[in-house]
């Protein structure tokens, strides 16, 4: 596990209301049975966490942790 | 960078008196109001007056004839929130051509069902031209290619084409306005026809009859303006007032809900809308910081879009009450994008009403007898219909009803759609011969007033979003191996009021492990298309009923589904531990 999915995962966790073991393949809305306004809340959480935007079209080909790590790691070295 | 003013001292204020929306502009341009827009952090990032937005309007609509279009043809457009969305829509007036707003909305993970959606939306309006900001071109292009539209700009491609030496021939009065996309599924999506005359009468009964706007008014809106919300009632109405509007786009408000509620404090903002949700999300992310907020000159906080809930709005006057924010400002109202917008509004000046009734007169004798205690629902007064309109509410044999009669919605009024953009059978299927809409809502009189009380559709409401069935269903049955015909999708009414989705399933899979893994990929394939979380309920085989033309009978499904009658065929886990 990187350290980038290492940090999503914690940030993860609070929106894991269903106990899912969580590993760079989880889906982030349907393993965890989330619904879009709170998907959103943790996109949030991930743009304060690492200072970063994530555009709405990077995020709708966004699936998994992994997917999700990869953008974050593009988008910090960016910065 | 220094927003609009409040108001125009030198310019009269005129609320639409205008034929048309070039009209409009073109008296708003002589003031110096206008649009602002916020960024995602609450900063201001662009200043649009009328007037400059009407130079830019005229110099883009140049720029598009130099593409050759006839007159009335339809021009899709990505409506952002920002002034290269506004300026296009503009254009297309001056030009002669039909701007369609389309949707700027996806889920994490939505890309396909998004692309989907947009080339159901270019086939309904035969749109052969796309305008869409940079970084959806990908996504826009795929949906273009798949409707056959063989044109799709960016924003600065559009920029950068020559101005046509072509004399500028706006609207006229008796011509078209715009293509707004109705809630309808995303297999085969409706484009509304909205004509000049309609859009001039709603956006004049919603500035004198609804939101009564005055010099001292300023609006605040957070509404995606490819929904007839935000298109009309804080984009197109605004401006035929001449007042000004500040604008946060909705993906910022979908990160920061509370951002709204700073935002219109700093600026002293008198007017805003929002479906319920949006009030329930700003006040429980408001935290610590209601006291620092003044919210004592917001007079209008309109409610619509959604069924209106009273234990919301109370949660919100509770909360923000502290920043001065006066219950009385809550301004229920109802309407639809088949009426361009506006049905009815509460009178703006005085509090919002409840009215409680029998939820079991209401369910089987269709009467709204008032009603206290367990037994009783409670329902938002969503006030009279606008002067110029006539509401009937109809029994199933089409008589209309008095007081306390529970029936469907009919509406006829110079607001009414032209039509559905090339679709005669939906057309006709919605208005009647005698020219009203059937708007598929069930409702009561009070007082002169309308209650609404649900959709007799089998549309699905939630968190704000009409949701149609057959998404869902299409979704779940595109997952092996489910046919079409295995899925039912209806709403049950939650314990907070909102809809629950609920989905049975036919399965034929036996063993527990392929079962389960069914109800994931069911459930994952739902998320995707329609970013809803749903009960999905395996049933039997040859369970769900039809009816006999062989449509699946979503509200009989429903009926045995609560009844008990069907039901899921795998015991959860802890039960048959249990026995």
């Amino acid at each position: 596990m990187t350290d980038t999915v290492a940090e999503i995962c914690k940030l993860l966790e609070p929106f894991n209301t269903v106990g899912t073991t969580l590993s760079p393949s989880t889906d982030i809305s349907t393993d965890l049975n989330i619904d879009s306004v709170t998907v959103m809340d943790f996109v949030m959480e991930v743009e304060d966490h690492f200072d970063i935007e994530i555009p709405l079209n990077v995020l709708s080909e966004t699936r998994t942790v992994a997917d999700l790590a990869k953008v974050v790691e593009a988008r910090t070295k960016k910065g | 960078m220094v927003r609009t003013p409040r108001s125009n001292r030198q310019l009269p204020q005129l609320l639409a008196p205008f034929a048309t929306l070039a009209e409009g502009l073109d008296y708003a341009a002589q003031g110096v109001t206008g649009f602002n827009f916020y960024s995602s952090r609450g900063a201001l990032q662009d200043v649009l007056p009328y007037g400059l937005l009407r130079r830019r309007a005229l110099s883009t609509a140049r720029k598009l004839l130099s593409l050759g279009f006839e007159r009335g043809d339809r021009v899709a457009v990505v409506a952002e929130t920002g002034p290269d969305f506004i300026v296009v829509f503009f254009a297309c007036q001056y030009a002669g051509l039909v701007p369609c707003p389309m949707p700027y909305t996806m889920y994490i993970g939505g890309k396909d069902a998004y692309v989907e959606r947009v080339a159901g939306m270019l086939r309904a309006a035969r749109a052969g031209t796309v305008i869409t900001p940079e970084d959806l071109l990908g996504h826009i292009s795929e949906g273009a290619a798949r409707a056959g539209a063989k044109r799709v700009l960016t924003f600065s491609d559009l920029q950068s084409l020559p101005e046509a030496a072509t004399k500028l021939e706006p609207f006229r009065a008796d011509e078209q306005a715009y293509i707004q996309y109705s809630s309808g599924s995303t297999s085969s999506p409706k484009g509304v026809l909205i004509s000049q005359a309609a859009i001039a009468a709603n956006t004049r009964g919603i500035l004198r009859h609804g939101m009564r706007i005055t010099q001292d008014d300023r609006a605040f809106s957070w509404l995606p303006l490819y929904h007839d919300m935000g298109l009309v009632g804080f984009c197109l109405a605004p401006m035929m007032g001449q007042c000004t509007v500040d604008f946060l786009a909705t993906t910022s408000f979908a990160r920061r809900p509370a951002l709204w509620l700073k935002l219109m404090s700093d600026n002293q903002s008198t007017i805003t809308y929002s479906p319920s949700f949006g009030y329930d999300l700003a006040a429980r992310r408001i935290n610590g910081d209601a006291p620092s907020l003044n919210l004592s000159r917001l007079r209008v906080a309109g409610i619509g879009g959604d069924m209106v809930r009273a234990d919301v709005l109370q949660l919100f006057a509770d909360t923000l009450g502290v920043a001065g924010f006066r219950s009385a400002a809550f301004l229920p109202s109802y309407g639809m994008a088949e009426t361009t917008l506006a049905i009815s509004f509460v009178d703006a000046d005085a509090p919002f009403r409840i009215d409680s009734i029998d939820r079991h007169a209401l369910k089987t004798e269709a009467r709204a007898v008032p009603a206290k205690g367990e037994t009783a629902r409670s329902f938002v007064v969503c006030g009279k219909p606008m002067p110029d309109s006539v509401v009937e509410i109809r029994n199933d044999s089409g008589q209309p009803l008095g007081e306390r009669r529970v029936g469907r919605i009919f509406v006829k009024s110079p607001s009414l759609m032209a039509g559905y953009y090339h679709n005669e059978d939906a057309t006709s299927a919605a208005v009647g011969s005698d020219g009203f809409l059937d708007t598929g809502d069930m409702g009561y009189w009070l007082d002169g007033e309308m209650v609404i009380t649900g959709r007799a559709k089998d549309l699905i409401l939630h968190n704000g979003r009409n949701i149609w069935p057959q998404d869902i269903e299409w979704a779940a049955e595109h997952i092996e191996p489910l046919r079409s015909g295995d899925v039912a999708a209806f709403a049950v009414e939650g314990q907070d009021g909102d809809d629950d989705v609920v989905v049975l399933v036919q399965c034929r899979l036996q063993d527990e492990a392929s079962i389960e893994s069914l109800r994931h990929a069911v459930s994952a394939a739902i998320h995707r298309s329609a970013g809803v979380e749903c009960r999905i309920v395996m049933v039997p085989p040859k369970s769900l009923p039809f009816t006999s033309s062989g449509k699946l009978s979503r509200s009989a499904a429903k009926q045995k589904y609560l009844s008990g009658e069907i039901a899921e065929i795998m015991q959860p886990v802890f039960l048959q531990a249990a026995q």
